[in-house]
């Protein structure tokens, strides 16, 4: 604490050093500028083509790239997969929830009740398995 | 359409426009960034010029490859520069001493004295060999604040540490830039109070 003054040096007196090594501005060679710059011309893609060859550019995709291309890339992907969860969502929880949104024009009756209500095996009988069919017919 | 048409785009946009194939941005680019990675460089390899050359090669090589998959607003180019930079100048250094170089100890020399005489190239001399007595990530850390004049959030990134952990090493190396500073005046020749 109280060595501030004797034994170290103030902020101020140590920000001029930090000045001096600031404004010690290192100038590179000319000989370096030159490697930096034949290596930036080596490594440079070609004007307007990322992959820089002349090659079929459908060539080296793979199925799931030009399916993905197809569709109009990733984010209409996602557009799709987003619908897709939410179809899901509503054919299995929101018959009620739809009916409400819906204004009772989409849907009719009391969907509430058990015995005017569908099972999913109804609609879907293999979902369950072969099973309940057999049952059915014995 | 000369240099001067891109002399207000940013960094960024150069590196985007070198990687589309432009010409000039790589000059540009250079002209910009070179400087700043050499003095640096220069720094952290305690004042070896022609290593730190070596480094600013390197790491634009680096970065003329990275180009074509830059993402631009994910880090600054400079950040991106500083990092490579850092990491080159430990390898070599890890290589030049076989020594644990974060073991060494802080400078402890407490000779008090008159700096204000001291001449600019005095200066710099007696920062750097202060600078490089530092244990090296106090080093890195002080060098990117302070003379760099990156801010804390950019020196994270550069250092993959957290923004504590930098405001830390700043000031524990600059704490003990202070007191070998201090120590350093007579040597110079500056005399004491």
């Amino acid at each position: 604490m109280a060595q501030t003054d004797k034994d170290m040096l103030d902020d101020t007196a140590l920000d001029a050093f930090f000045d001096a090594a600031r404004s010690d501005i290192a100038a590179p060679s000319d000989a370096l500028v030159s490697a930096i710059l034949a290596d930036a011309e080596a490594h440079q893609p070609q004007c307007g083509s990322h992959a820089g060859t002349a090659v079929d550019p459908g060539a080296s995709r793979g199925f799931w790239a030009d399916l993905v291309a197809a569709v109009g890339g990733w984010p209409s992907l996602a557009g799709m997969a987003t619908a897709t969860v939410a179809g899901v969502w509503i054919g299995f929880a929101a018959p009620i929830q739809l009916e409400t949104m819906s204004g009772g024009l989409i849907l009719t009756g009391d969907y509430t009740l058990a015995d005017e209500s569908y099972a999913l095996e109804d609609l879907a009988p293999s979902y369950l398995g072969t099973s309940l069919l057999l049952e059915d017919e014995g | 359409m000369a240099l001067d048409a891109y002399a207000e785009a940013s960094d960024d946009a150069l590196l985007v426009l070198y990687g589309n194939g432009d010409p000039m941005a790589a000059e540009l680019l250079t002209r910009r960034l070179a400087p700043r990675v050499l003095g640096y460089g220069t720094r952290l390899l305690g004042g070896d010029r022609a290593e730190a050359e070596d480094v600013t090669q390197e790491a634009m090589l680096r970065l003329w490859k990275i180009a074509p998959d830059w993402r631009t607003g994910e880090a600054k180019v400079s950040t991106w520069l500083f990092r490579v930079v850092s990491n080159l100048c430990t390898d070599r250094l890890r290589k030049r001493r076989n020594v644990d170089i974060d073991a060494i100890e802080e400078p402890a020399d407490d000779t008090p004295g008159a700096v204000d005489k001291m001449i600019q190239a005095d200066r710099v001399a007696a920062l750097q060999t202060a600078l490089n007595a530092l244990p090296e990530r106090q080093r890195i850390a002080v060098t990117l604040r302070h003379i760099e004049g990156e801010a804390n959030p950019e020196i994270a990134q550069i250092m993959d540490i957290s923004i504590e952990a930098v405001e830390s090493l700043t000031a524990r190396g600059k704490k003990a830039l202070a007191t070998a500073l201090a120590g350093q005046r007579e040597e110079l020749g500056y005399g004491t109070n």
